[in-house]
């Protein structure tokens, strides 16, 4: 199966008939509209049509425009109301469905809905201005606290007819200087302290206007800064405890709004209802733009896998006979989306392809051929069997409990498979957390003999490797190019089977001469594009120093063994740190959480680079020995909601 | 109990092969994480992407206290009981201690850097992470490389 094979539909339709057609396409899932007007845009530009259908495209966009409005103040709404309702998690019990007559029933009702949704607007300004309102009083009260010794409402000082009231921050330094200066030069005038703060003093000072110069140039000289309370009315202690009082209220008033959004708070379900209707709609009136117009005919085009022809064919002429559809298989032109399909136990490896790039259209989808490698890989890397035992608890759990889809129900899949492949390898190599279970290795332990595993792992890349020259001779004779195969493939494997022969005594003769062969073929091969004999010859020389090539991408293989020495060694340094502190009761509680704690924490930064260097493997070794990348995913127009499954629009 | 210098040389390798990785891991996770909180003051659920970035400079250290553990546990000092190692073999303790202490300590700092570059690569495409991480990943090799040697030269000293 592999990658899916796709067929081009052409549709001409009727003008009118084209919100029902697209609807029923919309609800089968399985087709790709094609954008079709920008091409058209720019062959007729000139074109007095142009203006007419640009008016129609404005329409369009502004229709669009008023969707995309719409669902932002839904989601607001929705997110607003979010905290005041119990809702079940999506992940456990799945979406709620909603059933075509509830539909219209929240439809018909729509007005009264959005009155709400207007309610909830109106609480949220109401809550952000209480909160300015709370942030002003609080800085009010932190600026008055300091006064609150001062008796005289506020209003009051400032000047009467013969002295002057001052509400004065000095230095704590300055105060003692000026009451000196004051009395050396007699000046009229009286400093009352009223607060103290770290390093200044809150005073009230007194003059006689007589001597009002004298003041303000030793209010300068002691850097004295004179408060302004012009806008207070009353003693700072009468307004602290407004203020307070007024947050009190504001409190009270947040319970309110509070208990008015739980009486709202009904309305999250038809928000989030309306919210995916309209997210349905807008993708629905997005796929419109694609789809070319004439006065009463509309065209389209569209992609669709090639298996689900019929049921487009039906679906469509189920809503209409003014039809024309026409099913074609894709030119060399064209640039079709990539839908993948496979078997069950490989599909969950898709996910490493995709995280990679997604294969070409015409290329070869590497899913079926990279999957075992990847499994085996992993748990080579992990090997401790305890460890594959828990990975796979975990994600069988999360399979079987959550309600998960797309990439993250393939990713939780594929550890649930490499678990089981890291169970195998602990097994093999002997380890249950490390040395905690005393299990004998059913081949081997790697710390005892690391040299037979480092030769497994690269016979292994040499494995994969090959598997890689042959599915790029295997591209090429597809492509019907077997001379090509046979010359850049056939004679790779041919000088590196030599050279693996030549490297066991029993078998170096016959591998002397395969390697001579095959490199003799390669010189003579491989420069066949250049012109001129002496160009071709030298091609063929430099193209041998691809050996290096192949050679390191063998040794990259050794971090099969490493990663695997890694979870190994590490486990056994937790039990053996576990160990030492057994003895009295505490001992063995403490020797538990080290334990746990620390076999956890193994577990997880082994994952990680488990997972890493298995992906790194198929992406560096494998793919670039055959693969082509560069598709685009398949992305049909379809129901797609957030909140709730609708099942019929 | 007297330490002969082959036991002081050997211990001495197996400081420097935890030591030299751990800084140089300390290091590069630091770089990813200053780049990472910039990141999730923008966008907090990315914390996850980000933290995978940020544990790949990490390894390096590991593979180091990997390294001296084994070292530790050649001259016996987890037994308790010192073995007796000739100068000769001390040197040849410490020389195999040497790739991972020096290839661990630089290459966590470069892993690091490009793991840190990989954060941009979550805020403007978070889809394309694996890339990020398959570029980190590039540079560990020599990592992985320099602990394999390390623990072969190890295996192959007879004590």
């Amino acid at each position: 199966m592999a990658i899916v094979n796709m067929k081009k539909m052409h549709l001409l339709g009727l003008k009118r008939e084209k919100a029902t057609i697209l609807r029923a396409l919309q609800k089968t899932g399985v087709v790709e509209v094609i954008n079709i007007v920008e091409e058209a845009a720019v062959e007729d530009i000139e074109q007095a049509g142009e203006v007419q259908k640009n008016y129609v495209n404005q329409e369009l966009n502004r229709e669009l425009q008023e969707l995309e409005t719409k669902l932002a103040e839904l989601n607001f709404g929705i997110d607003f109301l979010k905290p005041y309702v119990k809702s079940t998690n999506p992940l456990i019990h799945g979406k709620p469905s909603i059933k075509k007559d509830e539909l219209s029933e929240i439809l018909s009702k729509e007005s009264s809905i959005l009155d709400n949704l207007q309610a909830v607007f109106d609480l949220d300004k109401q809550l952000s201005q209480l909160k300015t309102e709370e942030t002003r009083l609080i800085g009010q009260i932190e600026m008055l606290s300091p006064w609150r010794a001062l008796d005289i409402p506020l209003e009051e000082l400032g000047e009467t007819r013969k002295t002057v009231f001052e509400a004065a921050v000095m230095p704590r330094k300055s105060r003692a200087e000026l009451d000196r200066i004051i009395t050396e030069e007699g000046l009229l005038a009286e400093i009352a302290t009223l607060g103290e703060s770290q390093d200044d003093v809150y005073t009230l000072v007194v003059y006689h206007k007589e001597h009002k110069e004298n003041m303000e140039k030793l209010f300068k000289e002691f850097s004295v800064n004179l408060q302004d309370f012009s806008n207070f009315e009353g003693t700072p202690k009468e307004l602290i405890k407004a203020a307070e009082k007024r947050i009190e209220d504001i409190e009270v008033e947040r319970g309110t709004i509070k208990e008015k959004s739980k009486e709202l708070s009904d309305n999250l379900r038809y928000f989030q209802i309306l919210y995916d209707y309209y997210t349905v709609e807008k993708d629905r009136k997005s796929a419109f733009l694609k789809v070319t117009d004439t006065d009463k005919a509309f065209s389209m085009q569209a992609w669709l896998p090639e298996e689900h022809e019929e049921l487009v064919k039906s679906t469509v002429s189920k809503v209409t006979d003014t039809v024309y559809m026409e099913f074609s298989a894709p030119t060399d032109e064209d640039d079709m989306p990539v839908l993948l399909s496979n078997a069950k136990l490989v599909e969950p490896f898709e996910v490493i392809t995709e995280l990679y790039s997604l294969p070409d259209p015409r290329g070869l989808d590497p899913n079926l051929y990279m999957a075992p490698f990847f499994f085996v890989f992993f748990g080579m890397m992990l090997s401790d069997a305890g460890y594959g035992i828990i990975m796979s608890l975990l994600a069988g759990y999360a399979l079987f409990r959550f309600k998960l889809a797309g990439s993250g129900k393939k990713f939780t899949a594929m550890l649930f498979l490499c678990g089981i492949s890291t169970v195998i390898w602990g097994a093999i190599f002997g380890g249950w957390f490390g040395d905690l279970i005393r299990v004998k290795p059913m081949w081997i332990n790697p710390l005892d003999n690391p040299l037979s595993v480092l030769i497994l792992s690269f016979v292994m890349g040499v494995v994969q490797i090959y598997v890689g020259i042959i599915l790029n001779a295997y591209k090429n004779i597809r492509a019907g190019k077997v001379a090509d195969a046979l010359m850049d493939q056939g004679l790779w494997l041919v000088l590196l089977t030599g050279l693996l022969m030549f490297v066991m005594p029993e078998l170096a003769t016959v591998g002397k001469y395969m390697a001579i062969f095959g490199a003799v073929g390669l010189i003579l091969t491989q420069g066949r594009s250049q012109k001129g004999i002496i160009k071709k010859f030298t091609s063929g020389v430099l193209s041998l120093y691809d050996i290096t090539g192949y050679l390191s991408d063998v040794l990259s293989y050794s971090r099969l063994l490493a990663l695997g020495l890694t979870t190994g060694v590490i486990a056994t340094v937790i039990n053996t740190m576990a160990k030492t502190v057994a003895g009295s009761i505490i001992g063995y509680i403490v020797m538990v959480l080290i334990i746990v704690g620390g076999h956890v924490f193994n577990l997880a930064i082994n994952v990680l680079g488990a997972y890493v260097h298995s992906s790194r493997l198929q992406y560096i070794e494998f793919f670039s020995k055959f693969y082509d990348s560069g598709g685009r995913a398949f992305d049909p127009l379809r129901v797609k909601t957030s909140y709730v499954d609708l099942e019929d629009i | 109990m007297s330490l002969t210098l082959g036991q002081v040389l050997a211990l001495f390798g197996a400081a420097l092969a935890v030591g030299l990785p751990g800084i140089g891991s300390a290091r590069g996770v630091g770089i990813v994480g200053e780049s990472a909180a910039g990141l999730v003051t923008e966008d907090p659920g990315k914390f996850g992407q980000a933290l995978i970035l940020q544990a790949l400079p990490g390894t390096q250290g590991i593979y180091g206290f990997l390294a001296g553990f084994l070292t530790i546990q050649k001259i016996g000092l987890l037994a308790g009981t010192l073995v007796n190692i000739t100068p000769y073999q001390g040197w040849l303790i410490f020389a195999s201690c040497m790739p991972i202490a020096i290839v661990g300590f630089l290459s966590a700092i470069y892993q690091g850097r490009v793991a840190a570059a990989g954060i941009g690569i979550v805020s403007k495409r978070p889809e394309e992470v694996a890339k990020g991480i398959t570029f980190a990943a590039m540079v560990e090799t020599y990592a992985v490389l320099a602990l394999l040697a390390t623990i072969l030269m190890l295996f192959g000293i007879n004590v």
